[in-house]
């Protein structure tokens, strides 16, 4: 295996007609969404069901034994066949699974260690860049591997880079709907080394006698207590999970927050006044907001396992077989007058049910607490600097590799 | 912005009745719980739905049909965002009270079933939408100002009697000693700073397509009263040259016109001494101001004009229909089609309407009327206990409509008519509105005019007299039909509708950098 050590985290970009062609259809979904939710909410084609309306995208997150994650055949490549919850039912194992994890992964944490670290890594960079700054990879990617990886108590594997492992492990997961035999390939060999990496790194804890503090010296210590929920694999097949669940995520959100910030003088101004409150709430709401006009991924996926009913007894309700795929907007369902007052406004006052940025249900992000408190410190510092704005010429406008955010240049005194 | 107000009215189950209130109290309960971890009371309602002005929860049993869960509810914007904010603060006891009730027989009851069956996560927020009503009639106090504002002007004005106080009890009040325009200028200075907002020009109230709207919708039901007032006679104008017409119409009117001479006494011992039911000679005077509907001469003027816009917008109507159904055109059937109108809507005021109000009278006098309605002490002491504790009160109250087609007609109409015309008129000047708010809402005449046509009303004499002016029997049936008000949510509840008025004023006053001294004295006057 070649060594990532030093290579550019994202595969190169695709070329070619079908690549041109995918970037700007992608352009369109909000509008086509649009369209959508009011002349055909749950589109049919094929045993393909989008659905696109607020109520009907919750129905379905919340109807997960109708609607099941897809996630298994591919977790099983990354995990190597050992089972975890992001790909279970409501099983008395996912509620065991969750709960263990819970019992490491503690809110507590949040603010005792992960916050002030986000801060003084943001600010360490902020100040260090001299007024010039690439926010995807050198500030938010940097930041959230650091500051997430040693959380988790797992470093970069020796001469590799853990960035580009957990890139490549998401997007064979959750953005790779064509199945590229490429990528295919580079999984299988990255999965199996990951797994080696905490393999090792669990032994090596084990051997030294002294768990430390982290998620992984947790698991460890409550083995030792003979705490269900925490044999070896079930502690290696939760660490991966984070790891490619988790840190390549805000790298992509972020910069699109912050892209959407900066189109909106007047957002980015109260956004910058919060940083410099140092009120940390307010400044949550805004990034959110933002994220609202350019989320995570236009829909999630779901496998119905039975045949059911979307919309029971309304007008646009809509029969799913059972094996279908449904597309659950969520991007479209933040945007849904119906439910939302003014969607196409930017309003940083909105209230917590309107945006579902985290998946909801069954398989609300395991993250969500980390991530409110998190996303926004990493943009912070930035913020309260004098004089932030776009870089000149194309580099100061977001550009996105597939699904990832790839640059976005900024600049301030 | 714009406020909604509906209602829904749902059928309960008579089991589950009991269950019902007892989720409602605990709503209450909960909001009224200072451990509730929110910092005042109905601190939950008021942070998850911020778009609420008033909410109601109440159920009304009854001897003639189950009981009904009737909710009420007045905000700001669609009713799609506000049920999504209810589900959001109330979601889980929202379903727990639909549980208590009935499927729906119509085409909202596979909705009811997904909703309500065991373990059911589908969203709440869209039955509720599907079962909202919009009453016929409303009337918004404080029309145009959106909740924030409302809260907003509110704290602003505590704020101006902070300001005002008196900062030495020995010393004279600073401000005593002012001209209005300089307590304007130090007040505005004073506050900016706590009150950013002053610096904004304040939404308009009532926008112009609003404005228009409300008129157009006026206008368009008393189009719709004169089409069907003018049906019998241009039915005859169709084939009865038009002196005999006037000649049989004129002799029928005056028969009707004597009928309603004879009827015109009150049952005995049933009559009551108020005689307008509240339109006095006064409201309606040349004192007027002659920009106002209240004068006379600019009541009249309105009148015959929109007879004439009547008379020409359904003569064109008439032609079209005309040259549809006979193909001839425009020049052979405009003064055809006119005539018919214009027959019809002479035969319409002077011969049909009245001839509506002697079958209505005809019917009064054989209306029973409940004299002593059964009251229950328990339920009396009930909603005493629930009513005056803060500036306003809400009343529910369920009557069954008498029986026949005319009352069902002129209760429907009556309704629709009267909530488009206060609206219209809730926008003119402040005599205008007297005559509105004496007339619908102090007045015994409105009281009647809105529940009379309730089974047991006390006797009504020609729709607005009588009635409500006997106070205790009214007031003794009014009580019968009403039910405690198991909840009541006011996002404002010290203020009444004079006092935020008063706040606007005062709002918009300091808003404007400076005032004239004429203006300032005005303003002075709501400090
Ligand atoms: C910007 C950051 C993040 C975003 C936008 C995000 C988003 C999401 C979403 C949408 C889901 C639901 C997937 C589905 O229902 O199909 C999810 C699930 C999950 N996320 Fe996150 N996430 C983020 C960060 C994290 C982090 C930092 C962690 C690490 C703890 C994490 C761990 C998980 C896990 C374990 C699940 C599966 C939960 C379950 O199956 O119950 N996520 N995330």
């Amino acid at each position: 295996m070649s060594a990532t050590a030093g290579r550019d985290v994202l595969r190169p970009p695709a070329n070619g007609f079908k690549a041109w062609l995918t970037a700007c259809l992608m352009a369109y979904v909000p509008l086509g969404f649009r369209v959508l939710r009011t002349i055909r909410p749950i589109l049919r084609f094929g045993n393909t069901i989008v659905v696109t309306r607020y109520d009907d995208v919750r129905e379905v997150f919340l109807n997960d034994a109708a609607f099941r994650v897809p996630y298994k055949d591919k977790l099983d490549i990354i995990m190597g066949g050992h089972p975890f919850f992001l790909s279970m039912d409501e099983t008395p194992e996912y509620r065991r699974d969750t709960a263990a994890m819970r019992l490491v992964v503690r809110p507590a944490d949040i603010t005792e260690r992960l916050a002030g670290e986000v801060e003084r890594r943001a600010e360490h960079i902020v100040a260090n860049a001299k007024g010039h700054l690439e926010i995807v990879d050198s500030l938010v990617r940097r930041v959230t591997f650091e500051v997430l990886g040693a959380y988790f108590g797992i470093p970069d594997p020796p001469g590799e880079d853990l960035r580009v492992w957990a890139t490549r492990l998401f997007e064979f997961q959750f953005a790779d709907p064509g199945s590229d035999p490429a990528l295919r390939r580079e999984v299988d060999t990255i999965a199996p080394a990951l797994r080696a990496h905490i393999n090792g790194l669990i032994e090596k804890r084990r051997a030294s006698g002294s768990f430390s503090d982290d998620v992984l010296g947790r698991c460890l210590a409550m083995h030792a207590q003979g705490v269900p929920g925490f044999s070896d694999d079930q502690i290696r097949s939760a660490l991966m999970g984070f790891i490619v669940g988790g840190p390549p995520q805000p790298p992509m959100v972020v910069p699109q927050a912050l892209e959407q910030l900066l189109r909106r003088p007047e957002a980015l101004a109260g956004a910058q006044r919060a940083a410099r409150a140092d009120s940390n709430e307010l400044l949550a709401c805004y990034i959110f907001e933002a994220m609202r006009f350019d989320p995570l991924a236009p829909a999630l996926p779901r496998t119905a396992t039975r045949d059911s009913t979307i919309a029971a007894g309304t007008r646009r309700a809509a029969a799913v077989p059972r094996g279908a795929t449904v597309y659950v907007a969520f991007s479209s369902a933040m945007m849904d007058q119906r439910r939302l007052p003014d969607p196409h406004l930017f309003n940083p006052r909105r209230l917590p049910h309107e945006y579902i940025h985290f998946g909801y249900g069954l398989h609300t992000c395991f993250g969500i607490h980390m991530n409110q408190a998190l996303l926004p410190l990493m943009l912070k510092p930035l913020l309260k600097r004098p004089g932030l704005r776009r870089a000149p010429g194309r580099s100061g406008y977001l550009s996105k590799r597939g699904a990832f955010a790839d640059r976005l240049h900024v600049e301030y005194e | 912005m714009r406020q909604t107000t509906l209602s829904v009215a749902l059928e309960v189950e008579p089991v589950s009745v009991d269950r019902l209130s007892a989720l409602i109290d605990s709503v209450k309960c909960q909001e009224e719980d200072p451990a509730s971890g929110y910092a005042e009371k109905y601190g939950r309602l008021q942070a998850g739905v911020p778009v609420l002005h008033f909410m109601s929860m109440s159920v009304f049993p009854s001897a003639d049909y189950d009981p009904v869960f009737v909710i009420e509810a007045n905000f700001d914007g669609p009713p799609g965002v506000f049920w999504g904010q209810m589900e959001a603060t109330l979601g889980p006891q929202l379903r727990a009270m639909l549980r208590c009730c009935k499927k729906p027989a119509n085409r909202d009851g596979p909705l009811f079933v997904a909703v309500t069956s065991p373990d059911s996560r589908y969203p709440v927020a869209p039955y509720f939408a599907a079962r909202s009503l919009r009453p016929s009639a409303f009337h918004h106090g404080n029309r145009g100002l959106d909740r924030g504002r409302i809260l907003d002007e509110g704290r602003l004005f505590l704020a101006t009697r902070k300001a005002l106080a008196q900062p030495d009890p020995a010393a004279p009040n600073p401000y005593r000693l002012m001209p209005a325009a300089r307590i304007h200028t130090e007040l505005r200075a004073a506050l900016k700073s706590a009150f950013p907002w002053l610096e904004q020009p304040a939404s308009v109230r009532i926008s112009l397509a609003e404005r228009i709207g409300d008129w157009l919708r006026v206008a368009g039901f008393l189009f719709l009263v004169l089409v069907g007032l003018s049906i019998p006679g241009m039915i005859v104008a169709f084939i009865s040259p038009w002196p005999r017409f006037l000649v049989l119409f004129g002799i029928a009117a005056v028969l009707i016109y004597l009928g309603l001479y004879r009827m015109r006494a009150p049952l005995a011992g049933k009559g009551a001494p108020t005689r307008s039911g509240g339109l006095t000679i006064e409201s309606l005077s040349f004192q007027n101001d002659l920009t106002s509907l209240a004068h006379p001469v600019t009541l009249t003027i309105g009148v015959l004009l929109f007879l004439g816009i009547y008379g020409v917008v359904a003569s064109v109507i008439a032609t079209w229909l005309g040259i549809a159904v006979t193909g001839y055109w425009f020049d052979k059937l405009w003064w055809p089609s006119f005539r018919v109108v214009a027959l019809g809507l002479l035969s319409g005021v002077f011969f049909t309407l009245p001839a509506i109000v002697l079958w209505l009278r005809w019917l009064e006098l054989r209306d029973s009327s409940q004299d002593a309605p059964p009251l229950n002490p328990e339920l009396l002491r009930e909603m005493a206990r629930r009513e005056d504790r803060i500036a306003q009160n809400h009343m529910g109250s369920l009557v069954l409509v008498k029986p026949g087609v005319l009352r069902m007609a002129l209760f429907r109409a009556g309704h629709l008519g009267l909530g488009l015309i206060v609206r219209a008129t809730a926008t003119e000047e402040r005599h205008a509105q007297n005559v509105r708010l004496d007339f619908i809402e102090k007045a015994h005449g409105g009281l009647t005019l809105a529940w009379g046509s309730g089974i047991g009303f006390p006797p009504t004499r020609f729709l607005v007299l009588d009635g409500a002016s006997h106070g205790r029997q009214f007031k003794a049936w009014a009580r019968h039909s009403m039910t405690v008000t198991r909840f009541w949510f006011s996002a404002y509840k010290d203020y009444t509708v004079d006092q935020i008025e008063r706040h606007a004023r005062i709002a918009d006053g300091l808003r404007k950098p400076t005032l004239t001294p004429k203006e300032a004295a005005e303003w002075a006057r709501d400090l």
